[in-house]
């Protein structure tokens, strides 16, 4: 038996507890979900990019929410969509296509430690939910 | 000018799991619902099988017929009517729209008919719903004669033997492309080498040809090398006979289907490292992945 244990019982703690009312288990608390792609393996810079809810386009263009510089990426080659609570991504008629995992997609729902390849540019998906107090 | 994608095959797998829904964090990356594919081009679409997986399908066609304001023209192929198949079908939204047109294609070959079968599973005793509250134009169509064509599709279809009541495979010719759905069949004991019988041998030579050179085969690859022993007889190809059959016939893509429910995805992913880099090191290259839920290719 451990020590911590013991001093528990010598102090015959649990006796002294009191019964929590039951609508204090759940504060309402919001459920946020986030989405991040980061830049792995490739000579493009370095970069986590966080998605929200909002549509991104990534691409070649200065106009795209995530910019890849590399000369394979069309100028708007993909969107990161989030669509009932999933993210998904979609090929825009790129030149190269877009892979998740190593298979051409035109579309996908994106899970944690997806691999995607925009025009070389290799990617990694990851997502979390966590509670957050507003 | 047409886009480069109308003249392409999309695919799109809506359950890929085999026998079982089976829900859960462990299975969410290749999906817990069981099959249900679609193929569409040029506005045409087809469904294959109405396992678990077409009740989401089911929602996304409506999303589209309310923003279209057009209704919808279903085409659902059969492979069979076991449980994995057909149990989608009384939650299928679609089929609850007055206005929807719905075919559903199957074996003609079944015991008893194919209407009797889907109506039998909405019996009061196993479902709230009768099959006559489903309020679309429903139309059960046992298949007869060698092709079907739909819009830009020729569909051929064979019997498969070697699954337990059997099953039907089809293929799906548009563009020049190809498209094989052939799940629920043992590969092992279609092309095994022991007890080599004449069944089997005209078996062996029947898969080969309708698959021969297709641009995608969806087949079912169920078990592991190390599961299948345990289930032989089952109905269901091991992984190793699948891909083996689809190199012989020179299959360019190959997906791996109808999983088995004991496979979490951390199984399928180290079974997919170990596989495909074989395949793609070897002579024929081609390629081979394990299908999932939401994934759409195009062909």
């Amino acid at each position: 038996m451990s020590k911590k244990v013991e001093n528990l019982r010598d102090r015959n703690h649990f006796d002294t507890t009191e019964e929590i009312p039951k609508g204090q288990f759940a504060d309402i608390v919001p459920l946020s979900q986030r989405a991040y792609l980061e830049i792995t393996g490739s000579k493009e810079r370095d970069g986590i990019f966080e998605l929200g809810e909002r549509e991104a386009v990534i691409g070649r263009s200065e106009e795209c929410d995530i910019q890849l510089g590399a000369q394979n990426v069309s100028r708007r080659h993909a969107a990161v969509l989030f669509r009932q609570e999933e993210y998904l991504i979609e090929d825009l008629g790129s030149t190269n296509g877009v892979l998740v995992n190593g298979i051409k997609v035109v579309k996908c729902v994106l899970r944690n430690n997806d691999q995607i390849d925009i025009g070389g540019v290799k990617l990694v998906f990851n997502e979390d939910k966590r509670l957050h107090k507003k | 000018m047409s886009s480069p994608l109308e003249q392409k095959m999309l695919v799109t797998f809506w359950g890929t799991r085999g026998s079982i829904s089976t829900p859960g964090r462990t299975t969410e990356k290749y999906g817990g619902n069981t099959p249900c594919v679609t193929i569409e081009n040029q506005g045409t679409r087809v469904i294959l099988d109405a396992g678990t997986g077409i009740r989401n399908l089911g929602i996304e066609l409506v999303r589209e017929v309310e923003s279209r304001k057009q209704p919808l023209q279903i085409h659902l192929f059969l492979s069979h009517t076991h449980w994995d198949h057909i149990q989608g079908l009384p939650f299928f939204l679609p089929a609850y729209q007055k206005d929807t047109k719905l075919t559903i294609y199957g074996s003609p070959k079944k015991e008893s008919f194919l209407a009797s079968v889907l109506k039998h599973q909405m019996d009061y005793d196993y479902f709230p719903v009768s099959m006559s509250a489903l309020t679309a134009n429903i139309h059960i169509q046992e298949m007869s004669g060698k092709s079907i064509h739909l819009g830009p599709f020729t569909i051929d279809w064979e019997e498969q033997v070697f699954h337990p009541g059997g099953s039907v495979r089809y293929r799906f010719s548009a563009h020049g492309k190809k498209v094989v759905y052939a799940t629920d069949v043992e590969l092992d004991l279609v092309f095994g080498k022991d007890n080599r019988t004449k069944e089997k041998e005209a078996a062996a030579r029947a898969y080969l040809r309708f698959v021969h050179g297709v641009d995608l085969l969806i087949a079912d690859g169920m078990f592991s090398e190390e599961g299948y022993p345990g289930r032989v007889g089952w109905g269901h190809a091991s992984i190793p006979a699948v891909i083996e059959a689809a190199a012989k016939a020179e299959v360019k893509q190959l997906a791996v289907f109808h999983h088995d429910p004991q496979n979490s995805d951390k199984y399928l992913d180290d079974l997919w490292a170990k596989y495909r880099s074989r395949y793609l090191a070897g002579p024929q290259k081609m390629d081979l992945f394990w299908a999932r839920e939401g994934l759409t290719l195009a062909v």
